[in-house]
């Protein structure tokens, strides 16, 4: 072997070896970045010639990242049902604060039951028939607040489809790339970080599988098998509702052409934020303003007036309270939006020109409805009547999700316990969510992410090697030096 | 090739990810050792928050069926000692009619005497209690005796006086009746007199009250009768007694027909005192039964705030104790963080 080449192999192990602390500074430069992988350098001797860099590879592990993947989808889906429903929990707050709709019905049933123990007392009437204006004015406020955060979820819905969409757009381009990269053998490294990027990204949103084929060219799929990404990325499409009230059904999440949320689809995701939302929208939500809806019609039955002539003809007809449809009486069954129009009779309410003193002798609904005909000011009966009946077991929908058979003080209790173990349990869930997504990301991190130690350390090997080669080079140029020195 | 299996930003991220955690447990901590209370008592405790809900109904129902009971109880209370002292002045004028039954000029203050008390017993009668009257009964926002000595003629003055000219052709300040036999006084007092405190005369012109009494509910099952009313045979008798020597001309009869009304007013009254003696006993076993429910349900309550608090509450000891851990435990990881961060090869090339 001849001293020129010698010297040739010292300069292509300089000018590997400068490659390689690029790399390696590639490497440093992105060590605080946790989606970032480590980048290896991959040195090959060429016969004759010296060394030179092959190809640049990076270090991955399928598997940690798919559960990266999928830990990321069933937190963020789990968030978003516990974000909802805490806000959903401000109908019932603290139990010390009694200020749900049961504490109120409670409320209302003392006021009167003092009413009962001083039915002269005008101002024990007003009492009443103002702890009866609180418990409409909570569930009211209630249906605001369910139907907020039922339209907040649809807007949120919009958001996320159309993060998805140019999520995927972006994909698809990153993904082009590479498959070219790939053909050519070109550095492709840290268009596959970004990817992998993108699809964590995407698994925020919707909960998603991969498929990867020939050329690094990856295909996304929900978990339900309906495409997202397959060449080309397929639309995502919404209609967003413009208003929500009880009984409004939201449109349905389409991604390619294929339902992936509502009730009627077979192809549903079973997680990520679009699911999260959809579930609020159209189950968890309606599920509690059936709830409510139901509280209200127990209400409006509860403190109906009959016909008290002596052969009653007329049918029973609302009360203290009553409703958009008033005054007669709602069916038997859920009536959807019933907790957002109740209101107070006005032939009872002072503020509303009504009497109070109508709760004690009944007359709300016409002169054949009067329960006190000789106008006695001590006269109990009827109020007495009331508590029993707001005591007394009424039948419930089973649509509201509760006991179908109890009385309305407990139904309202229930209500306020189901939500509250909705909560706790929804919390649950993403902590738990979240614990295992630190616990895979933490995994994968440390399987693919750079450790500053071991670069510093690969740094001064390479700088070994430097000099070696420096040294060698000037070594040779003296041999060189010698050689002519001799032949001059 | 990679040959650790630790990241740098994976080592740097282990000690944030558990500061946040002991952060968002201090807060929680901290709050249940000033409340005594689960930090967030529907998250803690889910669906039996519907218990807790529950248990407070109960307690706020009970609070206020005592509460409402205890006025119940006044109301009985008053009433009772009203009838004492109607008891203590029929007693007493009881003991006066022997002395005023010479007669002479002890008539005239027999007659002095009866109106004074009749007056006083409307009086009494008339007591109201709150926003009603004691004893009306449930037509309770309506004075339930008129007031015989007011000014124009009430009916039932008027009634009395028109009896009393329908049987005897004079009026009761005619000096005639003088001549007003024994036997026609007794037939008098016996039958018209006597009718005007029956019904419906007495309803008429007498009394307002309702012969219903009023109704509490003193507890979840027992709805009770707690008052009475001016329609009971005690009260008419009382008036009849005060009327009849207060009103028929007493102090011009002669002798025989005055000793007539007397020993009538004598019998009428110890009448009544026995009739009031019963009111009394039915009134006593109401109040009696209302302090009964009242004491079993403050019994409940106490169970009840016990309940509550085992379900919502925290022992501030362990709260306090978990405080203290967590701030160990939270100083223990800023010094490794620090630690940590300080630890770099570049120190030691």
């Amino acid at each position: 072997m001849s001293l020129s080449a010698s010297l040739n192999a010292a300069v292509s192990s300089l000018a590997t070896t400068a490659d390689q602390t690029s790399v390696l500074s590639r490497n440093i430069a992105r060590a605080g970045d946790s989606s970032a992988s480590r980048k290896n350098a991959e040195v090959i001797t060429v016969p004759g010639f010296g060394v030179r860099q092959a190809s640049v590879t990076r270090v991955a592990n399928v598997a940690l990242f798919n559960n990266v993947l999928q830990s990321t989808s069933s937190a963020s889906g789990y968030r978003v049902i516990a974000d909802s429903l805490g806000q959903l929990e401000q109908t019932v707050n603290d139990t010390e604060l009694d200020s749900s709709p049961a504490a109120l019905l409670q409320k209302l049933n003392d006021a009167l039951q003092r009413y009962s123990g001083a039915p002269d007392s005008l101002s024990a009437g007003q009492a009443a028939v103002a702890a009866a204006r609180d418990v409409v004015t909570s569930l009211n406020n209630a249906t605001k607040v369910v139907q907020t955060v039922r339209s907040q979820a649809d807007a949120d819905l919009a958001g996320a489809v159309g993060t998805l969409n140019s999520l995927l757009t972006r994909y698809g381009e990153v993904n082009a790339e590479i498959i070219k990269g790939t053909r050519v053998g070109a550095d492709v490294t840290d268009h596959l970080d970004q990817r992998d990027q993108l699809l964590k990204q995407i698994s925020e949103e919707i909960g998603i599988k991969t498929y990867t084929r020939a050329n690094n060219d990856m295909a996304i799929y929900t978990d339900s098998g309906v495409t997202l990404f397959d060449g080309t990325a397929r639309s995502i499409s919404f209609q967003r509702t413009s208003t929500f009230s009880a009984g409004t059904v939201g449109n349905a999440v389409y991604a390619d052409g294929v339902p992936i949320t509502g009730s009627a689809t077979t192809m549903g995701v079973d997680s990520g934020r679009i699911n999260g939302l959809a579930k609020v929208r159209d189950d968890i939500a309606v599920t509690y303003q059936n709830q409510l809806d139901e509280v209200a019609r127990g209400l409006i039955t509860a403190f109906a007036e009959s016909d008290q002539s002596v052969v009653p003809v007329l049918p029973d007809v609302a009360g203290l309270f009553t409703w958009s449809g008033g005054p007669a009486l709602p069916g038997a069954t859920l009536s959807p939006g019933l907790a957002a129009s109740i209101k107070l009779n006005a032939a009872v309410d002072p503020d509303q020109g009504g009497d109070a003193k109508r709760l004690r002798d009944g007359g709300m609904g016409g002169a054949a409805y009067v329960y006190n005909a000789g106008g006695d000011a001590g006269f109990t009966n009827r109020i007495d009547q009331l508590v029993d009946k707001l005591n007394g077991a009424q039948a419930f929908d089973p649509a509201a999700k509760l006991s179908t058979t109890t009385n309305l003080k407990s139904f309202a209790a229930a209500s306020a316990g189901w939500l509250e173990e909705s909560r706790s349990s929804a919390s649950n869930d993403a902590d738990y969510g979240e614990t295992l997504l630190v616990r895979s990301s933490d995994a994968h991190s440390k399987v693919t992410g750079v450790n500053l130690d071991e670069e510093m350390t690969l740094m001064l090997q390479l700088e070994r090697t430097y000099q070696a080669s420096s040294k060698l080079i000037s070594t040779i140029d003296s041999m060189l030096d010698s050689l002519l020195t001799s032949i001059r | 090739m990679k040959t650790s299996f630790i990241s740098t930003s994976s080592l740097s991220a282990s000690t944030r990810h558990s500061l946040a955690k002991v952060q968002q447990e201090l807060a929680d901590s901290l709050k249940e050792m000033d409340t005594g209370r689960y930090a967030d008592v529907g998250r803690t405790l889910g669906y039996r928050t519907g218990d807790a809900i529950s248990l407070r109904q109960e307690h706020a129902r009970l609070t206020t069926m005592i509460e409402t009971n205890s006025l119940v109880a006044t109301r009985i209370k008053t009433t009772q000692s009203t009838i004492d002292n109607l008891v203590e002045n029929a007693q007493d004028f009881s003991k006066q009619l022997l002395g005023y039954r010479i007669g002479g000029t002890n008539a005239i203050g027999a007659q002095t005497d009866a109106k004074s008390r009749l007056d006083g017993f409307l009086d009494q009668m008339n007591r109201s209690f709150g926003s009603g009257y004691l004893f009306a009964g449930v037509n309770s926002d309506v004075k339930p005796l008129a007031d015989y000595f007011d000014t124009p003629t009430p009916a039932n003055r008027q009634a009395v006086a028109d009896a009393f000219f329908a049987e005897f052709g004079m009026t009761q300040s005619d000096p005639n009746v003088v001549n007003i036999s024994a036997t026609d006084m007794q037939s008098f007092l016996d039958t018209t007199f006597a009718d005007l405190f029956a019904d419906p005369a007495w309803g008429n012109d007498w009394s307002s009250a309702s012969t219903q009494n009023m109704r509490s509910r003193i507890s979840t099952s027992e709805l009770i009768e707690t008052s009475t009313n001016a329609n009971e045979s005690a009260f008419r008798k009382l008036a009849m007694a005060y009327t009849m020597v207060a009103d028929l001309g007493t102090a011009a009869l002669g002798q025989p027909a005055y000793e007539v009304v007397v020993d009538q007013a004598t019998r009428v009254v110890n009448e009544a005192i026995q009739q009031l003696g019963d009111v009394q006993s039915i009134l006593g076993i109401s109040e009696q039964r209302v302090k009964d429910a009242s004491d079993r349900m403050s019994v409940q309550i106490d169970i009840l705030e016990t309940h509550v608090t085992t379900l919502e509450g925290v022992d501030p000891n362990e709260a306090a104790t978990r405080v203290s851990q967590l701030l160990t435990q939270m100083e223990t990881s800023y010094a490794l963080t620090s630690r940590i961060m300080s630890l770099s090869i570049l120190n030691y090339l």
